[in-house]
């Protein structure tokens, strides 16, 4: 096997498993994460599906952490965090 | 956001820019492929096509990268904006029948595959008249897709801030890649100077933008007027009467932009940073007694900072007092949806 074959295999490998993760991403797992996609219509879930296919590792990680969406994080939030840990 | 996402929320303006870009895209296709005709007879319509579909994305991608840096310098140019996630979707398309109509067209016939041909078939990396360009376009490519891929508002809200700000980084390195895509190979083959001269104008007008829309940031940080230590203690802002009604002053403390807004005789300071991509919200106007963040119309409450029901959003609120018809700015932020720091003009409040 070449060095050019071996990197497209492993990518075809990477975007099956993304396929794979993506079915019941869109399906369930998208829901966990944000409580809006869970009533999403199914243009939406098909909407998601190539990213879902493209960024699996990522979205894999947050599901299995029990992640929610997050929130930006600015300089403000920061120091309002600091301030409430102060006062604790 | 607070509703079930669907596949496109559809409004009159958002139908009326898809019409306006698809026949804008019908239109550069039909008229370059027409002239090509009568200009290049000796070229076959499969290159005239490639050239097309190439061109047409290449030009989308420059308007996209356009579009951000026009719209802080005037925002008449925020409608556009609005529209960008369509055209981005576009222009990704426009790149896949490009690349895939190449591929097809140079690897698809040989006895390796198209994709192991695109990348083995020219190994000449050290010549700069015959490089392999072609991998420059797959590898920006993949970066567009990506990014087409990703920009339903289910992955604005999933996608953590580290991940957003790479994939905003890698529009550039696509770029980038294009640009050399270009240079290296359809300019090496053209006599004419008149692509060579496009592509100029098009670096220039990219870098160019991107720098005035810089200077113009730095700019209305410099006129908020930094006084220093001013994180802690509290911060003479302005007299009362100063601020336009409706608008507001930005303050810089605690690391970023604070807006103090004015709606009527009450004043309300704000953390300036949307919650949706992180918008200038300090640039934003008070409707209907909300102040909305200019870039997407993502609303908030002056006095307690949230978005009004059934939105989820709040930014940080910062208290405020009026002695002797100045305004003063606390920079310790207040608790979330605290309204306690919201002031009315006439009165002295400690
Ligand atoms: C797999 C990916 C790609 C492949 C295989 C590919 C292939 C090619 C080829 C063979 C040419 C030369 C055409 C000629 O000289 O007649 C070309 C030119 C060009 N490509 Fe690509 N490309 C890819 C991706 C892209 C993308 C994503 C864009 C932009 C969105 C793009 C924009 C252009 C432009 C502007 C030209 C010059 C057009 C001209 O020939 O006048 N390419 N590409
Ligand atoms: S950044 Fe999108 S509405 Fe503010």
């Amino acid at each position: 096997m070449t060095v050019p074959q071996a990197i497209l295999g492993a990518l075809s490998v990477y975007l099956a498993l993304g396929v794979l993760f993506a079915i019941p991403f869109v399906l369930v797992g998208a829901g966990r994460l944000d409580p809006d996609a869970r009533q999403g219509t199914w243009g939406f879930r098909v909407l998601i599906f190539p990213g879902a296919t493209l960024l699996w590792p990522l979205l894999a990680k947050r599901w299995a952490m029990g992640a929610r969406v997050p929130t930006e994080r600015t300089p403000h939030k920061e120091a309002l965090r600091r301030s409430e840990r102060a006062e604790r | 956001m607070g509703h079930s996402y669907q596949a496109v929320q559809w409004n009159p303006n958002k139908k009326r820019y898809d019409a306006l870009l698809l026949v804008s895209v019908v239109l550069y296709l039909g008229v370059f492929l027409g002239v090509g005709f009568v200009w290049f007879p000796e070229a076959t319509a499969e290159t005239l096509l490639l050239r097309a579909l190439g061109t047409a994305g290449f030009l989308a991608l420059h308007v996209i990268l356009c579009i951000g840096p026009l719209a802080r310098l005037d925002r008449r140019w925020l409608p556009l904006l609005y529209n960008r996630r369509h055209l981005g979707v576009t222009m990704a398309t426009l790149g896949l029948l490009h690349g895939g109509l190449a591929l097809l067209q140079f690897h698809g016939f040989g006895d390796v595959s198209a994709f192991e041909s695109l990348f083995t078939s020219n190994p000449r990396w050290g010549s700069l008249a015959q490089f392999p360009f072609q991998p420059l376009g797959a590898a920006a490519l993949v970066i567009l897709v990506l990014m087409a891929a990703t920009s339903h508002d289910f992955w604005l809200a999933n996608l953590t801030a580290p991940v957003w700000k790479a994939l905003h980084m890698l529009v550039y390195v696509a770029y980038g890649l294009l640009v050399m895509h270009v240079a290296l190979g359809a300019l090496q083959v053209e006599s004419s100077p008149i692509p060579l001269v496009l592509l100029g104008v098009g670096i220039l007008t990219v870098g160019g933008l991107q720098v005035l829309a810089a200077r113009k940031d730095r700019q209305v940080d410099g006129e908020i007027g930094v006084s220093p230590g001013s994180d802690t203690g509290w911060i003479d802002v302005c007299a009362i009467g100063e601020i336009e009604d409706g608008r507001a002053r930005l303050v810089l403390a605690s690391g970023e932009r604070i807006a103090i807004f004015r709606d009527g005789d009450r004043y309300s300071a704000l953390s300036a940073v949307c919650q949706h991509q992180n918008g200038p919200l300090g640039e934003g106007r008070i409707v209907d007694g909300l102040a909305v963040c200019p870039w997407h119309g993502f609303q908030y409450r002056p006095k307690c900072g949230r978005s009004p029901e059934p939105f989820q959003e709040v930014v940080p609120t910062f208290p405020l007092k009026i002695v002797e018809e100045r305004l003063w700015l606390d920079p310790t932020p207040l608790p979330l949806g605290d309204e306690s720091g919201s002031t009315s003009g006439g009165g002295i409040r400690a």
